[in-house]
């Protein structure tokens, strides 16, 4: 009972680092999680624009002011050109099209009028930008068969609303799998440094060399000492894990109830235990206080950002995933990135993900035996 | 006297291990997680070949508008090529579109064109969009043969199917021609992952902080055993503390000097022409760092791993608030609380050496630098005020 007091003591000592994880975790899954529609139809994506508009809304630059609002999410940014580009440079918005004075009148005089746009160059800006160069080629080509502005304007219409037909074929709620699957992958950063903070500041303290001596010539076993330290330590590991699964079910709600959610905790719960042996193998090698700090930053940030924690594993370049494999945050965060995707779970789609979590348990094997290596050689005092 | 406290400070601040390895190695380290993590993120947003699939079938074959379309949309030669297509079965394409291998696949029955996608996406609506664009076409010519007959132009149906023809190569050429006009008059450094490596510096001036407070501490009575007998020794102590602090500044400028070397001639990061400007808003970045170090050194009457504990978190939440663990903080603070960021230290770094980065004029980055120099000047009088006067009967 002495050991778990004093646990809790030390513990004690280290809650501001703790409660610091943890409102990063919330606040960049609160950014994250904003709800949005969750539907299984087929959803067309709607770049956002910003569209200027100079000349008088009637006519032509009616119908492509009314095009693109119809098929753009239209952002609500103040007409200044510093916002705007603030706006452009943090993709608030992604494509702004001005549209100049007389353009209407100029493009039904057959003067093929510019457009000034400003632009991101990424996927939704040339997505924007096909919309915007098709009406006006459909138009170009109705001007040249119309005369009547009115008529005009309604063929062009009738012919843009002309839809395909798009079957979809996946009933998942992929987009709030995605999300869970983004506030798991976070927690790998969580999770790690929480533990490996805590875990190492509580073996350092416990082996203070003061402290060493009285426990070793008092009459309570060296083996029980131990496994009691080992115990309250897994303990908090557990707490910890809890917490983060139950902040979980708050903030990313009912897909956490699906078996995808199921696997999402269990895997978490298997890095939890790496992150426990990690931590202890680090508090074994380190004895200095102040160290620890350090040597967390470096190791949570640093699997967090090589395996896809922070930055999604997609738009990772394949040098560093290859080099992440020796991490075993790598395995955990794959395994949650294929259930985003998951639909049907069964043998032959677990098999890679029991896969992911053997090599994890290995992992902690061999950070265990390492750990246990280095405490047996540095047991002699002074 | 001065040279000799200098000489001693800077030495004691270099042998500190702690404090070297978060203003020397730290943002190092942390740089070098950016540079791997963030290399790839924007060429992965820029627009790239969509894979996809058609389904090959009697009705898709007989289809020269459909086939057409596919086949110059997927050509290698073409510079507005969008796909990378499959011509195979339907089976071929489910498992294809099941595995992930394409975004989506093309039927095309004698019911019409469809669509099959297995999510909503931005690269499922532009195959939308696509397969849309040509239905558009077809239809924009049957009105236009239709309304040709409704005036009386054409009768017969043969006129009709010739009509038709002359009109869909017309058609076709008129779509070439009048190609719109889109002038892109967007800046060219839109680079966001910029933000990060500022973020970077700016919190390497912010630990900064660190060395200040220590620098300061080694002349505090109350804080070390040097300091005591610094303190009744008959040297001014403006002279001590002023010759500590500039030890303390100078280290500081070392380890940013190492950071612009590591990232620029490391990990390639371009500051742009401007290199001159930005070192400049480093210098008093710097200085906003460590007289804010010198302030808490000051004002809180505790212990070393306190102070150096608010000097951390401080800069961490400044780092947070201006973008260093994602960008759109930084812009959702600057549009709905701008007043946080306007006194935000690592926000005024950050934004400076944004707007020299982005911004064609200075007057941005003019404000950020006399914002930081304003910061540090409050802070050095609070500091002033403070260490006035300090007696001691017994301590």
């Amino acid at each position: 009972m002495i050991v778990f007091k004093t646990f809790l003591r030390v513990l004690n000592q280290c809650k501001v680092p703790i409660i610091l994880y943890t409102v990063i975790l919330v606040a960049f899954a609160g950014f994250n999680m904003q709800a949005s529609d969750s539907s299984a139809g087929f959803m067309a994506s709607k770049p956002d624009v910003l569209l200027i508009n100079e000349d008088d809304n009637t006519g032509i630059t009616r119908g492509l002011t009314e095009y693109i609002e119809s098929n753009c999410t239209i952002v609500d940014i103040k007409n200044d050109e510093d916002a705007i580009n603030d706006a452009l440079f943090y993709r608030d918005v992604h494509y702004v099209i001005y549209i100049p004075q007389h353009y209407g009148e100029d493009f039904l005089n057959g003067l093929n009028p510019e457009i000034q746009i400003k632009s991101t160059g990424d996927f939704q800006a040339s997505y924007a930008e096909m919309l915007l160069s098709r009406y006006i080629k459909v138009a170009a080509i109705y001007a040249r068969y119309i005369e009547d502005e009115q008529e005009l304007t309604a063929k062009i219409g009738h012919t843009l609303s002309k839809q395909t037909e798009v079957e979809i074929t996946s009933t998942l709620d992929t987009n709030r799998l995605t999300k869970s699957a983004l506030y798991y992958n976070f927690a790998n950063y969580s999770i790690l440094a929480g533990c490996v903070y805590v875990i190492c500041l509580i073996l350092s303290s416990f082996k203070s060399e003061p402290i060493r001596k009285r426990t070793a010539i008092s009459s309570m076993e060296y083996k029980k000492y131990n496994r009691l330290l080992l115990v309250s330590n897994s303990l908090f590991a557990v707490v910890l894990w809890l917490f983060y699964v139950l902040l979980s079910f708050v903030l990313v709600g009912n897909v956490m109830f699906t078996a995808q959610g199921l696997v999402l905790i269990l895997n978490s719960f298997v890095f939890t235990l790496c992150a426990l042996t990690i931590a202890f193998l680090i508090g074994n090698l380190v004895k200095n206080k102040n160290a620890v700090n350090g040597i967390v930053n470096v190791v949570a940030l640093g699997s967090s950002f090589l395996c896809g924690a922070f930055v999604p594993v997609e738009w990772l370049p394949n040098s560093v995933l290859t080099v992440a494999h020796i991490l075993p945050s790598y395995w955990y965060i794959q395994t949650n990135e294929r259930l985003k995707t998951m639909e049907a779970l069964n043998f032959g789609t677990l098999r890679p993900i029991l896969f992911n979590m053997g090599m994890l348990l290995v992992f902690a094997l061999v950070f265990t035996v390492a750990a246990n290596l280095v405490s047996r050689a540095k047991r002699k005092i002074g | 006297m001065f040279i000799h406290n200098f000489k001693y400070a800077f030495k004691t601040l270099f042998r500190d291990k702690m404090l070297i390895f978060w203003t020397f190695a730290f943002p190092i380290i942390l740089g070098t997680f950016f540079n791997l993590a963030f290399s790839d993120i924007e060429s992965s947003e820029k627009f790239d070949l969509i894979k996809i699939a058609v389904i090959e079938n009697d009705v898709f074959q007989n289809n020269e508008i459909w086939r057409e379309s596919f086949a110059a949309l997927s050509d290698a030669d073409n510079a507005e090529r969008l796909f990378q297509t499959q011509y195979v079965s339907e089976d071929e394409a489910q498992r294809l579109l099941e595995d992930q291998e394409i975004a989506g696949y093309f039927v095309l029955t004698d019911h019409g064109p469809t669509v099959v996608v297995s999510s909503s996406g931005i690269e499922e609506t532009i195959l939308q969009y696509v397969t849309q664009e040509v239905s558009q076409a077809e239809e924009m010519i049957q009105t236009l043969t239709a309304s040709a007959m409704a005036k009386g132009e054409i009768s017969t149906a043969g006129d009709q199917n010739a009509f038709y023809a002359q009109l869909y190569s017309e058609v076709m050429g008129i779509a070439q021609e009048s190609e719109p006009r889109i002038q892109n008059i967007s800046s060219e450094n839109l680079s966001y992952t910029m933000i990060e490596f500022y973020t970077l510096i700016a919190m390497t001036c912010l630990y900064g902080g660190i060395l200040g407070m220590v620098a300061v501490n080694l002349n505090l009575a109350n804080m070390s055993n040097q300091g005591k007998r610094v303190s009744v020794s008959p040297m001014r102590k403006g002279k001590l503390i002023f010759s500590s602090v500039l030890a303390g500044y100078i280290t500081q400028v070392i380890g940013v000097s190492l950071l612009f070397v590591y990232t620029i001639f490391v990990l390639k990061v371009d500051y742009g022409d401007t290199l001159p400007l930005v070192v400049l808003l480093t210098l008093c970045g710097c200085l906003a760092g460590l007289s804010l170090g010198i302030a808490m050194a000051v004002l809180v009457k505790s212990n070393d791993n306190v102070k150096t504990g608010i000097i951390i978190s401080v800069t961490m939440v400044g780092c947070f608030l201006s973008g260093m663990m994602g960008i759109t903080m930084k812009y959702i603070i600057d549009k709905n609380l701008p007043l946080l960021n306007r006194i935000n230290p690592a926000n005024m770094i950050t934004d400076g050496l944004y707007a020299l980065y982005y911004y064609d004029t200075l007057d941005r980055y003019f404000v950020n630098v006399a914002s930081l120099l304003i910061f540090s000047l409050v802070m050095i009088v609070v500091s002033i005020s403070g260490l006035r006067r300090q007696r001691y009967d017994s301590i």
